[in-house]
């Protein structure tokens, strides 16, 4: 086993004791206060945004989704301190246990789930439904770090390569199933950022990048050429919209079109939120969820649009500093997935109201109106900070 | 493994990419923000502006359509109909298709049909589509409950046309209806959805009936359902009313009578008599006091998105057929040999063309031989020496074959001045009636039978058949074989002989107005004055002989029609016909009688009843006859048993 400095586990191996509430201090020294500022800062301005998107989402009561949302970020908040506390090297160990895990629920959807929209992505849990596949983009990333961290010296060869690809695959395949396309994409992105950050070979990452291709290739092109539809038509419709938008203006790319309008019309200081037409009559669809960027855009304009990037790069940034200085090849390794899998929501979400990216069912990390979204969001960070404090390079108190 | 983790330069590279990739991410994220909402900025909010407010088409009352006295013939009522917004729709097919299904089912439309509609328009999804006009509080109490349950169904405000007689005048009247392809293309004005005129009057008039729509902005969500109160932008002007000539008193006689004609041809025996049509007319003005056609419909029908099996006899040739095409407005479109009522006109051009004297004596005979062929008078019962009038009384054909063969007789260079005079007295051609698609009727001519009888039409037998021969003067002469007219030109004729010889122009609409309320006179907007009625130069003295000969025909013992009209308080005069049809391979008899009165002074009504194989002419035309004369002058005749006469 690698032997970590900085570690809990590794400062009881090495006999150095301390005390409880030294340890308490040192941690809440080496968590990194500026990730956790931006964090908050986009939990709340998040919050601020979603209530003037959905004041007039529910008549006589301008505030129910805030209130939701608010009480979704204080259960996400605890979620966080938790796994700010947990030490990543727990997850390495069981991380076998927890891609069982991860396999298991997103089996349990299509068991017990719910069917929403045609697709089974809830699982009711009695008082509330919950989305296993947002908690599951984390543990994906977690169980797939502790494969590739055990096999570190053997990243370089193609049989662990196609080892970790066959393990991301189960869960892949059965998001996609559900179906839940945006999501696949999420999980794909994070394995790929995942072998980049263990240490894959260049050839192999190339030819990983090139089978991706291939496959969007395959699913949008060649087999519906051959008459086999992989994806449902209006998946692929929406896949595509985004390069020819005027091309249905009255189905498949309404959503798009409209999309766009709002961002388009918020112009510089936005339309306010009585003057957003675009969001409060509805024209807008599902504003609150995975339009939620174009109709802050409408009522916020560029400025609060820009706001709330900058956020997103703040915290991207500070995920990007966590990588090199992670203590140990696993916490590097999920640290990377964990920075990729959000960012690639991010781009994929934010791009997708402005007619630059695919249509797919992903919602703005920290924004949209969802629990499942929100309080996975803030326990992944939370992982990250767990990481950030265990971390090397920083100097530990004599 | 016990080697510490180190960062390799190999991760801190790869560290780096990533941090690039952030970092292009973002600012391909920004630069398309940029360019969205500040360089497109006023563009898309300019869009979004218009995104949600929604132009609404008001229709414009249509005028409503008066009888003479005012009496109302067809108003608007107030309705409810169902819109379509084909945008707002619900996207999913199967969710679509459900919601259409409940649809059709409330308010009793075919589905099949609402697919259809909308399937025409889904190029314009955004002018809403009427799937019904007129729907009842139950349908409207569910489709108002349910609201949620029919996304892009909107009841709307319409008019409906009323019909306060419901039948009366019904092809006058016509029809309205959506506009067709052709009609929108044809008129700017007109829109998607707008009702205009199909028939008649609705038809002829629809300019100054239908009003000027106007439109009004209303603000939307993207369901379709309005936020606010729409914002008026232009107001509609409703339609004018129009005035018509017509009296719905005369009219409803014309109809009852027409309907007692056809009882009493029956009655007689005449078991085929199912259909007629009638005349009133002012012969000073050419007012058209009734205009009958019978069988008829309910112009109701056709209001709001209108039953199609309830349709079929209109818009199916086979059941029109059968239903003995009850929209074809017979007065005006009917083709009928005139018959015996034709005389009057052959006797006006034998006296203008110098082949007879009024008082000179013809023989009556049973029969008349003439180039081996045999023409029998209608009855055998006289064999006597007549002068015209009274040729014209008895209705003898033998006296008026003697002229045909006359005018068969003259010289080339003479021309065919039967024709000719035909021609002047208004037959041939249409009247000029404001209302309806005339029938001009035919006038055979030497020249007609060599341009229409072809060797491409008839293989076998044209080349007999191009010449004009003795017998086609013969027939013409009687009113028979190949002549046409309708009853609209016999009217006409009759008002000629009753004004001294002009010719009126038939019209049915005097004025268009402006409505007042509070029962204030309405202000008269336009007259439509006819052409004044043209002199045809008719010798006064012939023309005095044929209506001694229509008087005696009503009066004297020996009259066709005196055994009707004998006894009226007011005097009448006029001529029956029993003119010979070919209807579905066999010969029937066409009832006909025309005539004017009173003839004591200035004559101030011309009726012409025809009686479909009604039989003779005394027999179910002229008792029809009688009853409109009955109802003008507000006195009843003594009218006991049909005659039998020609």
């Amino acid at each position: 086993m690698l032997d970590y400095a900085g570690t809990g586990a590794a400062a009881r191996r090495t006999g150095i004791r301390r005390s409880r509430s030294e340890e308490a201090t040192s941690l809440v020294r080496q968590i990194d206060w500026v990730l956790m500022g931006a964090v908050a800062a986009l939990v709340a301005y998040g919050l601020w945004a979603i209530a003037g998107i959905t004041r007039e989402d529910v008549d006589g009561d301008p505030s129910y989704f805030v209130v939701r949302q608010g009480v979704f970020a204080a259960l996400g908040t605890a979620g966080m301190l938790v796994a700010v506390l947990v030490d990543p090297s727990l997850y390495r160990r069981f991380s076998r246990a927890i891609y069982v895990c991860t396999v298991g629920i997103m089996g349990l959807v299509f068991v017990a789930g719910s069917v929403t929209r045609g697709s089974r992505r809830w699982l009711d849990v009695g008082f509330t439904q919950f989305q296993p596949s947002e908690f599951g983009k984390l543990l994906f990333v977690l169980a797939l770090a502790g494969f590739l961290a055990d096999r570190r010296r053997r990243t370089g060869e193609t049989a662990t390569i196609l080892r970790a690809v066959g393990l991301a695959l189960v869960p892949i395949v059965l998001v996609f199933l559900q179906p839940d396309f945006g999501t696949a994409l999420v999980y794909a992105a994070a394995l790929g950022a995942v072998l980049f950050v263990a240490g894959a070979r260049w050839l192999h990452v190339a030819a990983l990048a090139a089978l991706a291709a291939l496959a969007a290739l395959a699913l949008l092109w060649l087999l519906p050429a051959f008459g086999i539809e992989v994806l449902k038509p209006y998946q692929s419709a929406r896949l595509t919209a985004f390069t020819a938008p005027d091309s249905d203006p009255s189905d498949t790319t309404y959503n798009l079109n409209q999309s766009k309008l709002a961002v388009g019309a918020g112009g510089l200081r936005g339309r306010g939120v009585e003057g957003s037409t675009q969001t409060n009559l509805g024209l807008l669809p599902e504003h609150r969820t995975d339009f939620a960027f174009a109709s802050l855009a409408e009522q916020r304009g560029f400025v609060g649009a820009s706001i709330l990037l900058c956020l997103y790069l703040l915290v991207l940034w500070r995920g990007v500093r966590i990588i090199p200085t992670a203590g140990d090849a696993f916490s590097a390794i999920a640290a990377g997935g964990i920075v990729v899998a959000l960012l690639f929501q991010v781009f994929v979400n934010v791009g997708m109201t402005m007619g630059i990216a695919p249509i797919t069912g992903i919602p703005l990390p920290f924004v949209s109106v969802g629990g499942s979204s929100m309080i996975a969001n803030l326990v992944t960070i939370g992982v990250l900070q767990a990481i950030q404090i265990r971390s090397r390079g920083v100097p530990r108190r004599p | 493994m016990t080697e510490p983790y180190r960062l390799t330069p190999q991760l801190a590279l790869r560290v780096a990419i990533l941090g690039g990739i952030v970092l292009a991410t973002f600012a391909v994220l920004f630069l398309r923000l940029w360019a969205l909402q500040i360089l497109s900025g006023t563009q898309y909010l300019r869009t979004a502006q218009n995104n949600q407010l929604r132009a609404l088409r008001l229709q414009a009352a249509r005028g409503a359509i008066l009888d003479r006295n005012g009496r109302v013939l067809v108003r608007n009522t107030a309705g409810l109909s169902v819109q379509i917004w084909p945008a707002d729709l619900p996207k999913d097919r199967a969710v679509r298709a459900r919601m259409l299904r409940r649809l059709a089912f409330v308010i009793k439309v075919p589905y099949a049909r609402l697919q259809r509609e909308i399937a025409a328009r889904s190029d314009d999804p955004l002018t809403p589509l009427t799937v019904k006009r007129g729907i009842h509080d139950d349908q409207l109490y569910h489709l108002e409950e349910k609201k949620e349950a029919f996304p892009g169904v909107v009841v709307a405000q319409s008019y409906l046309r009323e019909y306060p007689y419901r039948a009366l005048a019904a092809q006058l009247v016509g029809h309205v209806g959506e506009a067709s392809q052709e009609e929108l293309d044809g008129n700017p004005e007109l829109r998607l959805g707008d009702e205009v005129g199909k028939a008649g009057i609705e038809s002829a008039y629809d300019g100054f009936l239908r009003g000027e729509a106007g439109s009004a902005r209303l603000r939307v969500d993207s369901l379709g359902r309005p936020r606010g109160e729409p914002e008026l932008s232009d107001i509609p002007v409703g339609g004018r009313a129009l005035r018509l000539t017509i009296d719905v008193r005369l009219q409803r006689a014309a109809e009852q009578a027409l309907r007692y004609g056809i009882r009493l041809a029956k009655g007689n025996e005449a078991w085929n008599a199912n259909g007629g049509a009638l005349v009133a007319l002012d012969p000073r003005d050419g007012a058209v006091l009734a205009l009958a056609s019978n069988p008829t419909y309910k112009p109701s029908l056709f209001v709001g998105k209108p039953d199609l099996e309830k349709l079929a006899p209109f818009l199916d040739e086979g059941r029109a057929a059968k239903e003995n095409f009850p929209s074809l407005n017979r007065a005006i479109e009917g083709r009928y040999p005139p018959g015996s009522t034709f005389k009057p006109v052959t006797a006006l051009a034998a006296m203008e063309e110098h082949l007879v004297s009024p008082y000179a004596s013809l023989d009556c005979t049973p029969s008349y031989e003439s180039h081996g062929q045999t023409f029998d008078n209608w009855t055998p019962n006289y064999d006597q020496p007549m002068s015209l009038p009274t040729a014209l009384a008895t209705s003898c054909d033998t006296y008026f074959y003697q002229l045909g063969e006359a005018f068969y007789d003259l010289p080339p260079e003479r021309g065919q001045p039967l024709q000719l005079w035909a021609g002047r007295l208004g037959f041939g051609k249409t009247t000029g009636l404001d209302v309806g698609a005339e029938a001009p009727g035919l006038l055979p001519t030497i020249d007609w039978r060599r341009r229409y009888f072809t060797r491409e039409r008839y293989p076998r037998t044209w080349e007999q058949e191009r010449l004009w021969k003795p017998g086609d003067s013969i027939q013409l002469a009687i009113g028979q074989k190949d002549i046409q007219v309708t009853p609209l030109q016999m009217a006409r004729f009759y008002a000629l002989v009753a004004n001294g010889g002009k010719l009126v122009t038939p019209h049915v609409v005097d004025r268009a107005e402006q409505p007042m309320r509070n029962g204030r006179r309405p202000i008269v907007l336009q007259r439509f004055t006819p052409p004044a009625p043209q002199p045809v130069d008719v010798d006064p003295g012939a023309l005095a002989a044929v209506r001694e000969g229509l008087l005696l025909a009503t009066h004297a013992g020996f009259g066709t029609s005196s055994g009707v009209f004998g006894s009226f308080p007011v005097s009448i005069a006029g001529k029956t016909g029993t003119a010979e049809k070919a209807v579905n391979g066999r010969l029937e008899d066409q009832s006909w009688w025309c005539g004017y009165g009173p003839t004591d002074r200035t004559a101030e009504i011309v009726v012409c009843a025809l009686i479909e194989n009604g039989g003779h002419g005394g027999s179910a035309a002229a008792p029809a006859a009688l009853k409109v004369f009955e109802q003008y002058f507000g006195r009843r005749g003594t009218f006991v048993a049909p005659t039998e006469t020609d």
